[in-house]
Order: structure tokens, then sequence, then C-alpha cells
């Protein structure tokens, strides 16, 4: 039979972790916490959709319901973008809290992203939030070292391990049993875990899935198969090196607060303090400083503008605006929204790039812990990572890029280049051109994305398994028993 | 004999990889490390006040001088910027400083829509949080309390010498009392070099509320003293006590942390938010489309005092568009109120719930001591409402009469700043975190005076 | 079956061997026993022939094969008996029992554990009781037990009688003639002169890392042995 003595081993690992009460109660408490988290993440991202989806139908309604007027007053009056919740965000938070949700779009002017959890909170957010991949991550780790402190070293104090090794087991068999053992024992939170989320992220979606949607869920299960299997060797192999079991506990603690606590925070602290991003008020100053270099669509003198109304004249051969059979501020407009969102959006890529950098330690740490990898790319399948959130603003500037200069198209052929006089009536199009705008609607990018984004964490999973195949083999090499 | 339990203190942990030694000067170096993260918050704070009072001094002459006719037309672009004072001791607790902003810069057009900006952040940092002074306190001194204390008796009886210390002694208690006190007056001094630290390299100034926060810490590191010395008096073996303690920190610090916040989020949920958006805009968007006459009866509803200034000709009706601005305010009025109200339910509830938890009491005092957290965000966006009150009315009476813009001293309007001088109450603050030491100390005294003896 | 040539420990450098340069050979059917005070080198001699110590020197073969090159092979002919047993608390003699034997490649049906455990001297009602609840002999003789059920060709034994009954002595006493007649060849470590002058075919007596005396037991009596023992260590 296969694996016959490791089988062996694995089950009384299992016998011994269940026939302890305390660790019944451990599993039954962690267990609770999971249900409390599935149903929060349930009832969260179900509501937050459910008000997204209220409010982005009564922008749109209110947007549709303005009647006769002005294009620029509608440019103005503009629109709403709310951030939709991925279906697999149930699973992992990841940074949504500290996301905003609602953005205001409108002509002339790239509104932050507002409204988000952390913005309200009472600072108790800092401490963290309990979903389901929270305590995959976190707790799940320190449960299975507590499970598999005692694995070797108990049986080394007691002797246990030489009246093993003398029945003729060899290392490898003992070691690979032991972690088989308590792998299955995790496999018992693990398993139902992942049917949980299977069922709520089906629920989310309504019956409608997607192909995309499909290898997200099952690479987020294989990632976290992979990473909880890592703590379980390692918990044996830390603990096939320890003379005692104390030692072995303490060891690990200690690794456990290290991999979680420790090494995530400096790392990311030392990203940010390496690489200080603008303040907001020097941000949208450079960028206004950019602006005014090309040229200041307010100011009726700016040379810019200046060449763009002589070409504009020679062109239609007319010797004033008035004359124009175009309307010639809806061309400024236009023009001075093109020059400011290219702008924007180079000083915007500028800032991401230094975030980006301030972000590089905490990734690149993937490969000295396991916890960080899984951390990245849980968040980036989950839709729930700042990549996919900077995606959604980049939306919601075309989106408003776009109805700005639609309705500085509508002026530019529909509005008279004349002032109307104090008794006539205001210069206005048909409401019918509303609907011409349509309505925003986020699309979620594709799996693709995450392979280009997390591909660091992607090679620090390939990593892990090998360099723990490689101390395992090593240590059966040069462990004895004593 | 004090002097030789120290030494075999300091000795310890050789064996374990972990000793006594490497354990202070990880827990040193990282204290240090968060008074850096702290000197450079408040330089970045500094650097964002500067940024903001360059563009204003720069910004103002420059739209004054392109809109000079115009009154109503430039106060449209003016922003006028206040700052939330940011204190040395801000530093030691940045709390939610880095997500909310510390600058805010408001037109006098309606405030809602800009009350709520958000700050530029990198929400990596956000979510992995700050290593400042408050996350050395209140996450990484336990773990050196339970480290230092989790096998004070199991090691002495797993290693066979507890017997003989038992017989030898002649006050068992005490001597068990007088490791501990050991540990303690060494972490102590760990806490108070890093504090003493602070004060140069922050400018911290050595008043009331540095006072206030150093007993609250000193609070904090008691609490978890006595929590250990109640689990010593159990008298489990010393993996038991190292799970035990350890389950205690995970749940003070990470489990019920999170459902708290979870609770309170689900509690108090604030769609007023978006609602209170949506209302302004429309009500300010709305009324291009109705009577004029209708709008401008409502504006001078709320402001009689401008009934009496007189209509004159300017290039564009400024009175109409401040009133449609002022009326968006007004109609989202209600919602304004509701998401403040629920903002400051939340602050209640949470310090509430929080007395009964020293970690989250201890984490909101240090933030409200170093002014960081939502009740100093609450009363910065009350002052920053005031403040736009107060530039409307000195502005709407000039735009109404477009008096000339060359007359204003546009290079007097500095930026703003409030300074939060809402008192702390040391009673509010210590008194849970004493409640809580006296509860341990108590539990672990009775059980050792009755139990000390028992192997 | 059990041989020692110039088998050599030291447990670090310029440290006195433990062990020096032993020379010992076992034949099948064989029962030696070793005697020397405490430090003397009997466990470290157990433990090399275990393959848990690399030796510095010199060779332990069991059945022609050195064990330091073939560790795991050589434990398909041994079975050990350690000086206290320790075994999972949480399992019942008999599932302790059918586990070891397993890891070795035995399967049992639940009669055979019980008459193994019996043969052990374990009385029948303990077998169903978890080991936690054992005494320091009742679980010396589950480990007896897993020994038997071996059925190896050599066997190590460090101190096995220390904390048994005088009956429960006696009792393991036949069980290791009976061993030895069927052809095990038997190194034991142990304190007790009695009980090695007993049961021994040879006595070697240890001091300080040298096997100085090497005796044929059936040449001496207890107290002939005593008296040597005393004057040797």
């Amino acid at each position: 039979m296969l694996l016959r003595t490791q089988r062996l081993i694995a089950r009384q690992v299992w016998t011994t972790a269940f026939k302890n009460r305390a660790v019944f109660g451990l599993l039954i408490g962690i267990g609770l916490l999971l249900t409390y988290a599935a149903a929060t993440g349930w009832v969260n991202v179900r509501q937050q959709n459910e008000i997204g989806r209220i409010y982005q139908q009564q922008a749109r309604q209110d947007w549709l319901g303005n009647p006769d007027k002005h294009p620029h007053r509608m440019a103005h009056y503009g629109h709403f973008a709310f951030r939709p919740k991925a279906p697999l965000s149930v699973f992992d938070f990841g940074m949504e809290s500290f996301l905003g949700n609602t953005i205001f779009l409108e002509a002339h002017k790239q509104n932050s992203v507002n409204f988000s959890e952390a913005g309200f909170s009472t600072g108790l957010l800092r401490f963290g939030e309990i979903s389901m991949a929270m305590v995959l991550q976190l707790l799940l780790p320190l449960l299975l070292f507590f499970l598999g402190f005692g694995t070797v070293a108990t049986d080394r104090e007691t002797g246990t391990l030489k009246l093993i090794l003398s029945q003729g087991v060899d290392w490898g068999q003992l070691l690979v049993g032991k972690s088989l053992g308590l792998m299955a024992v995790m496999l018992t939170l693990y398993g139902p875990v992942m049917v949980v989320t299977g069922l709520l992220w089906f629920g989310l979606q309504e019956g409608t899935v997607s192909a995309d949607q499909r290898m997200r869920l099952g690479l987020l299960m294989g990632a976290y198969f992979l990473y909880l299997s890592f703590f379980c060797v390692i918990a044996v192999l830390v603990s096939a090196r320890s003379k005692t079991a104390k030692t072995a506990l303490v060891s690990l603690i200690g690794l456990w607060l290290m991999l979680t606590l420790v090494l995530p925070r400096t790392s990311q602290a030392l990203g940010s303090y390496l690489y200080p991003a603008p303040s907001k008020a020097k941000f949208l100053a450079d960028i206004q400083a950019d602006v005014l270099k090309e040229g200041d669509s307010h100011n009726p003198n700016d040379p810019h503008y200046k060449r763009l109304k002589d070409s504009l004249l020679t062109a239609y051969g007319v010797d004033s605006v008035q004359k124009l059979p175009v309307n010639y501020s809806g061309l400024v407009m236009a023009e001075g929204e093109k020059i400011s969102a290219q702008l924007y959006n180079v000083h915007f890529g500028r800032l991401l790039a230094i975030y980006d950098q301030q972000n590089r330690f905490s990734k690149a740490m993937a490969f000295m812990n396991p916890y960080l990898a899984i951390r990245n790319l849980s968040m980036a399948l989950s839709g729930t990572d700042f990549a996919g959130y900077v995606d959604f603003q980049q939306q919601a500037e075309r989106y408003r890029y776009e109805m700005a200069q639609k309705m500085n198209d509508l002026q530019i052929h529909f509005i008279s280049n004349k002032k109307p006089g104090a008794a006539e009536k205001p210069h206005q199009i048909d409401k019918k051109h509303w609907e011409e705008v349509p309505d925003f609607s986020y699309q979620s990018p594709g799996i693709g994305r995450v392979f280009a984004h997390e591909t660091i964490s992607l090679l620090a999973f390939a990593f892990w398994m090998g360099l723990l195949g490689m101390v395992g083999w090593r240590l059966t090499k040069t462990l004895t028993a004593i | 004999m004090i002097r030789l339990a120290f030494i075999q203190f300091m000795r310890a942990g050789r064996y374990a990889g972990a000793g006594t030694r490497i354990g202070l000067i990880f827990l040193l170096t990282v204290g240090i490390i968060s008074l850096f993260v702290g000197k450079q918050f408040s330089q970045r704070q500094q650097q964002a006040v500067a940024d903001v009072i360059e563009f204003q001094q720069t910004d103002f002459p420059r739209q004054a001088a392109i809109h000079r006719d115009d009154m109503g037309l430039l106060l449209y672009y003016l922003k006028f910027s206040v700052v939330n004072q940011t204190r040395p001791l801000t530093a030691l607790a940045i709390g939610q400083r880095d997500v909310n902003p510390s600058v805010q810069s408001v037109t006098i057009r309606a405030l809602e829509g800009q009350q709520y900006d958000a700050d530029l952040t990198n929400p990596a940092n956000l979510l992995l949080g700050n290593v400042d002074f408050s996350f050395v306190l209140v996450y990484l001194f336990p773990l050196l309390i339970v480290a230092f204390t989790y096998s004070i008796i199991s090691e002495e009886k797993e290693n066979g010498t507890w017997s003989i210390v038992a017989v030898q002694s002649r006050n068992l208690l005490g001597f068990v009392g007088q490791l501990f006190l050991i540990r303690l007056a060494v972490l102590l001094a760990v806490l108070l070099v890093i504090i003493g630290l602070a004060v140069p390299t922050l400018g911290t100034p050595l008043d009331g509320s540095l006072g206030l926060f150093l007993a609250t810490s000193v609070g904090y590191v008691l609490f978890w003293f006595s929590v250990c010395f109640w689990v010593a008096s159990l008298q489990r073996r010393s993996s038991t006590n190292a799970i035990l303690l350890l389950g205690i920190w995970l749940g003070l610090l990470i489990v019920l942390p999170a459902g708290v916040n979870n609770y309170i989020t689900a509690r108090y949920p604030v769609p007023e938010a978006q609602a209170t958006t949506q209302a302004q805009r429309k009500g300010v968007h709305e009324k291009w489309d109705t009577d004029k006459t209708a709008t401008i009866k409502k504006f001078y509803a709320h402001y009689p005092q401008f009934r009496q200034v007189p209509v004159v000709a300017m290039p564009f009706d400024w009175r109409w568009y401040y009133a449609m601005q002022q009326l968006g305010d007004d109609e989202s009025a209600e919602q304004a109120h509701e998401l403040k109200q629920k903002l400051q339910q939340r602050e209640t509830a949470s310090r509430s719930i929080a007395q009964f938890i020293p970690t989250l009491h201890t984490q909101l005092q240090l933030g409200e001591l170093a002014r960081s957290g939502l009740g100093n965000q609450l009363r910065f966006m009350d002052y920053t409402g005031r403040f736009h009150e107060k530039m409307r009315l000195y502005f709407y009476p000039r735009i109404f009469t477009n008096a000339p813009v060359s007359a204003e001293p546009w290079t007097n309007f500095k930026v703003d700043t409030f300074a939060d001088t809402a008192p702390s109450s040391p009673v509010a603050v210590l008194g849970p975190l004493l409640l809580f030491i006296a509860l341990f100390t108590g539990l672990g005294w009775n059980r050792f005076r009755r139990t000390i003896y028992h192997l | 079956m059990l041989q020692a040539i110039n088998l050599t420990k030291r447990y670090g450098p310029g440290q006195l061997p433990s062990l020096d340069a032993l020379n010992l050979s076992i034949q099948p059917g064989e029962i030696f026993c070793l005697l020397g005070q405490n430090g003397a080198g009997k466990t470290t001699t157990i433990n090399l022939f275990l393959g848990f110590l690399q030796p510095t020197s010199g060779q332990a073969i069991i059945n022609g094969l050195n064990v330091a090159e073939h560790p795991q092979e050589t434990k398909k002919f041994l079975a050990y008996l350690p000086e206290t047993v320790m075994l999972y608390p949480n399992l019942t003699g008999t599932e302790n029992l059918d586990f070891f034997a397993q890891l070795a490649g035995f399967r049992h049906t639940p009669d055979e554990l019980h008459t193994l455990l019996s043969r052990a001297g374990l009385q029948t009602e303990a077998h169903g009781k978890r080991v936690g609840t054992y005494s320091k002999g009742m679980r010396q003789k589950v480990g007896i037990a897993i020994a038997l059920a071996k059925q190896a060709k050599a066997l190590l034994l460090d101190e096995p009688t220390s904390g048994l009954d005088p009956k429960a002595s006696n009792e393991f006493s036949a069980i290791l003639t009976g061993l030895a007649q069927t052809g095990t060849a038997i190194l034991m470590a142990t304190h007790d002169i009695f009980r090695a002058r007993e049961v021994g075919t040879r006595i070697g007596i240890m001091r300080a890392g040298h096997l100085v005396e090497s005796l044929s037991a059936s040449d001496l009596t207890a107290n002939e042995l005593e008296a040597i023992y005393l004057q040797t260590v």
C-alpha cells in the first residue's frame, strides 16, 4: 500500500489531536469565528452593493431627469460612480475598508474617491477585521503550530521517538507522516471554509458564473491549501529540530509573530519611509502649475488659447469668434479638458509609481514570509487589492472625460456664440441628449491582470515549496533521536 | 537575593535562542524605529502645511489678478485651507491621522461636497498599519511581558527546582512577587527610555498631556503584568501558560477589537454619506431650472442680514449662484446631521465598549491624548464648518456688491489652524485600567495564597 | 549477530571517549549483559547499535551490516526496549501496540494483540485502558509486547527491569530466555547483578568506556559476580 507507514503516523497525529478536549474547544472557537466572518462578509457585500446599486440608479435617474438646459450645466451636474464589491470580497475583505466607494464625476475636476470605511472609523478598524481569509491566513497557522509543536519534540522528550525509529521507520517517513497528519486536521477547517466560500460566492453572482470567476476561486483554493500546508510542514520541521516540546512551542510562536505581525508592518513602514509620497496640496499644486504652463483656459489672454482662436478664425475664414459656425467656448473647454486630463493622468501615474515603490518591500518579502505572499495573492484574486481599485479609478476617470467631452461637443454644435440678452431665453438644448451619455458600469478586470501584478507572490509559492522540501530532505540526513 | 534573581533572569533562555537580552534589544530597537517613523510623520505633516501655505500665497494673488473685476468668480476658485494641528505627541500615536486629511481646503461654495474629500494615501500603508509608539506599546510590550513571565513558576517545577525553592523560602509568595517585580522594572525602564528619547527627538513638551500619556502607558504595562500574574497563579505547565497567554493576547488584540469593529460598522452603517452628497448636488443644481426669486427668498430666510444689501450690476448674478450653493447645504443638512450623529454614536459606542477591553481602551485613549482619533476628526470637521461659515459671511457682502478685488489684502489670508483643546479626564483614562489591574492581581493573589504550595 | 569492532564514541573533540575501542560479538541465542556504573558507556553502546549516535571510529555491525552505513536496513533485525517506555497517553495499550507493530510492518488481529500483551505480562483488564493511566511497569510491559511483536533477530535492552515488580521481573527473565532459545541475540544493559547472572550467557563489566571484563555466566555464582563487579568498577 502506498505510503503505508506515513499514513499510519498521520492517523496517530489525527487521533492524538482529536482526543484532546482543548483542541475541540479551539476548533469550535475558530469555527464560530469563521461563521461570524462569513455572515458579516455576506451581509456587508450585499448591503454595500445594494446601497451602491440604489444610488447608482438614483444618480442615473437624476441625470436623465434634468430638463432642457445648457450642456455645460450638465457637465457640472455630473454623475456618480459607485465601486461595486467583487463576489470573492465576501471571503477576503482585503483593502476594501481603506478604499473609497464613491466618486463624483464632473467637468474640469478629478475628484477623490470618498467615503472609505476607514475614514468613518473610530480607529478600531486598525486592529484588523475578521474575514474568512483573515482566519485562514492568521489564526489557522497559529492553531497548526499549537497542534504541531509537539509532533516530534514530545516524542523525543519522552523517548517514544527512539522506539519509533527502532521499529525501522526512517526520518523521511516520519516527517512526511507527521506533516500529513497535521494537514488532515487542517483540512477539517479548510474544507468547510472553502465550501461556504463557494456557496456565498455562487450566491452573490446570482446564477451567472463567469469562467474568470471560476478560475479565481480555483486558484484561491489552491493557494490557501498550499499556504496552510506550508505551516504544517514548518511546524513539524521545527518540532523535529527542537530538543524539547517547550522549545519548539516558543520557537514557533516567535516565528508566527515575526511572520504575521513584525515583518509585514516593518517592511511596509520601510517602504513608505524611503519613498515619501507628495502631500495632496503639493500633488494638486503641481498639476495646476503644469496645466498653467500649457495654457490657462480661464484666462482670456492666454497665448495657447490665442493661437487656438487664430487658427479657428483662419480655418473658417471669419474675423471674430461670434461668427464661427461652432461654439467657441465649447472648443476652448474641450481643449482645456484634454490638457488637464492628460496632465492629471501623468501625475497620477507618477503617484502610483511611488506607491508601487513603497509596496515593493512587502511584496519582495513574500520570499521570506509566506504570509505576505498569500495576503497579496488572495487580495488580488478576490478583487480587493489596490490594483483593482486603481482600475476603478481609471475607468471612472475615462468615463468622466468622455462625459465632459460629450457635453463640450454638444455645446460646440448646438449652442450659439452670441450671448442671449437679458430678456431672452438662456441657451439650452433638448433633454433627449442626456441619454446619449451611457450610464457608468464598472467592468472588473480579468484574471490575467492578477498574474501580471502578483508574479512575485506566485513565484514565492513555488520558492517555498522548494525550500521546505529541501530543508526537510536535508534534515532527514542530519536529525538524531536524542 | 534580588541580585541573583536578576542575574538569573538576564541570563535566561540561552538555549531557546530567544533569550531575555535579545528580547529587550528587539523591543528597544523597534521602539526607537517607532520614534523615527513618528518623526517622519510629523515632518510630512509640516511639509503638507508648508505646501498648502505656499500654494495659498502664490495662488491667491494670481487668481486675484486674473479675476480682478469679478469678485464672485474669484471666490468660486479660491480655496481656503484649515490645518488640524499636529502635536509632537501625535507622532507617538498616529492613529487615524494617516487616513484622514490634516489639511482641509474649502471654497465658500457648498460645504457638504467638499468636507469628506479623501486624502491621498497608499492603502497598503493603511492596511498594514504604522510602526508608531502606540503599536510598540499596545502589541509588542505585552508579547515581551508574556515571554518573560509565562514560565516563572512552571519552569522551576519542570526543572525540579521548585520543591527546593518552596522548602527553602521563608516567604514564597513574596519570592514570586519579586520575580515579577524584577521583570516589571526592566520593562518599565525600556518604556521610560523610549519615551525619554521621544522628548528630544520629537520635541514633546513636558506637560500634563505627556504625563497622562505616560501614565496610560505604564497602566497598560501593569495590566498585562497582572494578567500574567493571574495565569501564573493557575499553576499550569509552561506550554499551557504560553498557549493561554498567547490566546489572551490574540483575543484582546486581534479577535475582540475586530469583532467590535465589525459590530459597530454593522450597527451604525452610514449610507447618509452618499445620501448627503447626492442631496447636496441635487439641492444646488436643480436651482438652475427653478424660479430664481424663490431661491433668493429661501436664502434671505437663512441670512436676513443680506436682504438689505443693494443689488448691483455684475458679470453674473452671483447672489443667485451662492444662494443656490447655500441651499445645497441647507437641503442636505438633515442627512449631514444624521451622518455626524452616526459618527458620534460610533465614537461613543466604541469608547463605552472599550472600557471593558483594556487594549482597545488604551489605543483609543492614546489616540485621544495625541489628538489622532475620530473625536479629534469630528471636532476638526466642526471647526472647518465654522471656518467655512466665517469665510462666507465675510465674502457674501463683498460679492453681492461686487467690491473691487484689489481692495482686499489677499496675502493677509493665512492658513487657519485648528488647535484641539478638548479636555481629558485622568479618571476616565486611567480608571478602567486600574480596575482591571486590581481585578487580576487580586485574583492571582487570592489563588496563590491558597495553592502556592500545591505541586 | 551483534558485533562491535573497535567501536569508539567521543561526544566532543578533546573530551575523553565515552566508549573506547569496544570489541564485542554476540551470537544468535546469546544473552550478553552489560554491567557498569552510571556513565560507564552502556547506553552509548546501545545507542550506537541503534544508529542514534554516529561512532567516532570503529563499527557497530548487525547481521553483517554496518549500522552507520545502513541505519535503515539494520532496524529490520532489531527490537529495542528503553529504560522508561513512553507511549501515546491518549491511546490504549492495544492501540499503542498495534501502532508500533504496524510501523515495523506487522499487522495483527485483535486476538494476536491481546495474546502479545498477555505474554508480556499485562493484565487483561488494562489492555483497553488509555496508557496515560498506566504505571511505569505497565508501560514497560507494553514495550516488551512491542519488542515481541517484531520477532527481531537482535534485542537491545536498556535497563529494562527497572521499575518492574519482582514477579514481573521474573516473568521478564523467562521471556528473555525463551527468546534466546529461539535464536535471538540479546544485549542488555543492567544494574541488576542477580538478574544478569540468572539470564545472561555472558556478562561484560564496563568502566569509563572500556569493557574490562567479559565472563561466562555459568561459571559464576551471584556472589562471586558481585565481588568481581565491586573490584572492577
